[in-house]
């Protein structure tokens, strides 16, 4: 495609639902990957749509937009997807830990997120098959689960029947500006000319910006999930503990990890989530598997019986205050970063893709973006908190 | 009835198995070529390769799902139920 | 204490791990089957009628069976399961489950010895209560002492298709038709190595005798291509096609059967041998085979290989590389012992007569004439063709990898075990590509290696 009128780096989850954007809006996108859609760490995602897990924050303006915007994504591409409105269901067994859910819950309420209490009866009737020890839960029935894979995919098939072009197996060696101003990219095979190039390439955007001699602290952030064998339907929504919010919050490098279970439309099951600081270290750590089957157990005493058929992990690209980037770098004009969603990047990436539209369209955009701009970080060495 | 024989049931009806049968063989031996129908479109499937490896011939066996009939030996008194999909 | 662990009861393994005890070395021998063996000589327990008619040589299998429940230095797992096995810089840790429980051998030796499958293919109609795999209808009959049905169509490609069809002949079965895709000239070409195995040939000859008195009469440059079902959506029917040398249609015929016998040659299991970190090569016959030295070393000091998984050769072969595998283990754990030259003679010699099998036996890609978008390809998440076609053409995958994510291809209870191979050579048909060795070898990545109840897993260390 001679010259785009944006290029987007990047075929995972952001960089599809932002080059969809782009196209609505009525530019011409190219997106580059070095290797095919989903690639990067949407192929290792749980497809988890989330309103439930965030504080009233910037984030959760962004979460709640970015969950409606999904649904309307499938109508537009025609499905495909695997999307589905299962809601989620918050459970806490510790007096602490129920107080501050019903605090978050209260909060949230107030902020726009629907949310309805289980006493220990509805949360059997929620989920019939919940350990009987767990006596309050909060459903929220506005989250939603995809198939990540599926969805990128369909997106990017999407975008090319728009107008849009995919290259798949160029790698950018370097984003080109002149005067502050971007002219292009070079890649280990071409030179393109665009006025806009997107950096959504999620864990490696680090290593991406400083190709255009810029900065963005963005670190990953190890987790494992669990895929069992086909199962009895055991679990009707996504099911989590909610320490899972704190180990969101959380900074240390440690391992934090807390029960998350869901069955899927395939009729696996998932039980996530870890996270630890260990740069890309690619083993598979046993000692995390067994702990996370601990957990799901502890949630749902039936999995006992239930077989773990494979396991993968991923990388969560991962700022140092927890928000995603998504704006124009600090220094160079023409240059957007839609990056660093953490464990929530299919979830927000919808909202991503149109924030950054209407910064380069110069509509109006949904929320102030502020909060997100790359601007934040001024440049310079990145501490670890 | 021998001393080799023993028996089990398959939803419910009686199966003769020598000791030492897998659930799937004793089946077989009553002309029970399929033992499930797939989760997504219906369909059965009985012994495949037969040696556990290809994980078609799943049964439920005493409650528990996705057992493979070709290598679990037949016990008696053992529950054996078609498995409809993954029984959900 | 056992220095050496062997993994896999068959004829590689049952050699391997009498030489290393009989070098001194103490063994730990762990099978997932109930009775020692392996596939090639699966028999069944005294509570079944005699099985040495099943067998052109089930004594030598008795032999070495019996000889490794006499020694003591061999402790044996049957029926052990290895979910999971890593490295740790020469610290191998193998995860297993056994008797209920999980159970952790920490070793820095191991011989893996994990053999082969019968290969499929998928056509129409594959997945048909009724049609199975030669090695299926074989392990019933040896195993369980059930005959898998009364009109039995064997085919395929191979030499072990002629001991399924005798096996059904003498337990009263009917072969209605016997059918070898390739023709039988191409031995021709290997005149030297058949003299040198005079004994495979009698072998032959025994099944062949046996088959000609059950009436059955071998077609060579046929293939079954189609499987129907009757009203009960069980097997009634199968398409035979005469065949040309690349596996095109010919000429199409129609017959009844109760069970269709249908093999590929074999596809070794080198699930243990991945995930441990040892080098894996494409053999000749593009199966995916684990990379051993002249010492039955795979790339990783201290894990030997032998049998199937270094290379479909059959059990001569096998149990040549598992005594030399045996002692070159035992030497490493410090036993007095060498390699001799009769020993690597003897292997060099079973070696031709595999090269020899290997190109009389070619699977040719015409096979994938036989399927329409409709044909099951993975068996376990029931995907088309059509749909792994969508993922190339629509979703735009360019490797067998891709489109198994995005169509679920592989990712079911089997692991890709049985749709692997095939799902490697239809992408790459789509994408008019020859497949690359690593698409072959990422086919058979498998880090969990059988599944695990999550109960057992949680209450492991």
């Amino acid at each position: 495609m001679k010259n785009p009128d944006a290029i987007v780096i990047g075929a995972g989850v952001v960089g599809a639902c932002t080059a969809l954007a782009l196209s609505n809006a009525g530019l011409k996108v190219l997106v580059i990957d070095r290797g095919p859609v989903a690639s990067g760490t949407t192929g290792a995602g749980e497809g988890n749509i989330l309103v439930s897990d965030k504080e009233p924050s910037a984030e959760l303006t962004l979460a709640i937009r970015s969950r409606d915007a999904w649904f309307e994504i499938d109508t537009d591409i025609g499905g495909g997807i695997e999307l589905e409105a299962k809601g989620g269901v918050v459970v806490s067994r510790s007096t602490k830990g129920i107080s501050d859910l019903k605090k978050l819950a209260s909060l949230q309420k107030v902020n726009g997120v629907e949310t309805i209490e289980l006493d220990a009866s509805s949360l059997q009737e929620a989920e019939p098959f919940i350990s009987k020890d767990i006596s309050y839960g909060v459903l929220y029935p506005g989250d939603a689960q995809c198939q990540p894979m599926l969805a990128a995919a369909q997106i990017i098939r999407a975008v090319r029947k728009r107008g849009g072009s995919f290259i798949q197996g160029e790698n950018v060696v370097k984003i080109n500006s002149v005067s502050g101003s971007i002219i292009g990219l070079t890649t280990d095979k071409n030179t393109y000319s665009t006025p806009v190039v997107i950096n959504a390439t999620g864990t490696w955007a680090g290593e991406v910006a400083k190709l255009a001699n810029s900065f963005l602290p963005i670190l990953p952030r190890r987790g494992f999930i669990l895929v069992t064998s086909p199962a009895p339907k055991i679990i009707n929504h996504k099911v989590y503990d909610a320490d899972y919010v704190a180990n969101v919050a959380s900074g240390e490098a440690d391992l934090q990890s807390s029960a998350v279970v869901e069955g899927t439309a395939s009729g696996t099951i998932l039980i996530g989530a870890s996270r630890e600081r260990v740069g890309f270290k690619n083993d598979l750590n046993i000692a995390i598997l067994r702990q996370l089957a601990r957990q799901a157990i502890s949630l749902f005493p039936v999995l006992s019986t239930i077989q773990l058929l494979r396991a993968y992990r991923g990388f969560r690209p991962y700022a140092p205050d927890h928000l995603p980037v998504i704006g124009e770098d600090e220094n160079i004009s023409g240059l957007w970063h839609a990056a660093g969603h953490e464990g929530a990047g299919i979830g927000l990436a919808p909202a991503t893709g149109e924030l950054i539209t209407a910064q380069i369209t110069g509509a109006t955009p949904f929320m102030d973006p502020a909060p997100f701009s790359p601007k934040r970080f001024k440049g310079g060495e990145y501490v670890a908190v | 009835m021998s001393q080799f024989e023993i028996e089990f049931t398959f939803d419910g009806k009686a199966i003769p198995a020598i000791i030492g049968q897998s659930v799937g063989a004793a089946l077989l031996a009553t002309n029970q070529r399929s033992l499930r129908k797939t989760r997504f479109n219906k369909n059965k499937r009985g012994i495949f390769c037969g040696i556990g490896v290809c994980f078609d011939c799943l049964v439920v066996v005493d409650g528990v799902t996705n057992q493979r009939a070709c290598i679990i030996e037949a016990k008696p008194g053992m529950k054996v139920q078609t498995q409809d999909g993954s029984n959900a | 204490m056992h220095n050496v662990v062997v993994v896999g009861g068959g004829p590689a393994g049952l050699s391997a791990a009498l030489a290393a005890a009989a070098a001194g070395a103490p063994v730990l021998l762990i099978d997932s089957n109930s009775r020692l063996g392996g596939q090639y000589w699966r028999n069944s327990s005294d509570n079944f009628d005699d099985q040495h008619e099943q067998h052109f040589d089930l004594e030598t299998g008795l032999l070495l069976i019996n000889a490794v429940k006499a020694r003591k230095e061999i402790e044996v797992w049957s029926e052990a399961q290895i979910w999971s096995a890593t490295n740790n810089e020469g610290k191998f840790t193998l995860r297993i489950i056994y008797q209920g429980k999980e159970k952790i051998v920490n070793t820095a030796n191991i011989i893996l010895c994990t053999g082969a499958y019968d290969r499929t293919l998928p056509f129409p109609g594959w997945d048909i209560p009724g049609v199975m795999t030669p090695g299926g209808v074989q392990s019933l009959l040896k195993g369980h002492g059930v005959l898998a049905g009364k009109r039995v169509v064997v085919a395929g490609t191979g030499p072990f298709l002629l001991p399924v069809a005798a096996g059904v002949i003498k337990a009263g079965g009917e072969v209605v038709s016997l059918l070898e895709a390739n023709k039988s000239r191409r031995w021709l070409t290997s005149f030297n190595v058949i003299l040198e195995n005079l004994g495979k040939l009698k072998e032959a000859f025994y099944y062949i005798k046996t088959i000609s008195e059950g009436k059955a009469r071998a077609k060579f440059g046929y293939a079954v291509i189609t499987a129907h079902a009757g009203s009960n959506g069980e097997l009634e029917s199968v398409d035979i096609a005469k065949i040309d040398r690349n596996f095109n249609v010919k000429k199409i015929k129609n017959i009844k059967c109760d069970v269709a016998a249908i093999g590929w040659g074999f596809t070794a299991d080198t699930s243990l041998a991945g995930s441990l970190g040892c080098k894996q090569v494409v053999a000749k016959d593009e199966s995916v085979i684990v990379w051993v030295d002249n010492n039955q070393q795979t790339s990783i000091s201290g894990i030997f290989a032998a049998g199937e998984i270094t290379g479909i050769g059959g059990s001569e072969l096998s149990m040549a590389e598992g005594v030399i595998a045996g002692i070159a283990a035992a030497k490493f754990v410090g036993c007095k012992v060498e390699v001799l030259k009769a020993h690597r003679k003897r292997r060099a010699k079973r070696q031709r007569f595999a090269n020899a099998l290997i190109k009389a036996y070619p699977v040719k890609l015409g096979w994938q004439s036989w399927l329409n978008d409709q044909t099951t390809v993975c068996r376990c998440e029931e995907v088309s063709l059509g749909d792994l076609k969508y993922s190339v053409e629509e979703l735009g995958a360019t490797d067998s990898r891709t489109a198994k994510l995005f169509t679920r291809c592989g990712m079911g209870l089997c692991q890709g075990r049985i749709c692997g191979r095939s799902v490697v050579d239809l992408v790459a048909n789509e994408l008019k590509l020859l497949p690359t060795d690593t698409d072959r070898i990422s086919a058979v990545n498998r880090p969990i290696i059988t599944p695990i109840p999550l109960g057992v897993l949680a209450q492991g260390e």
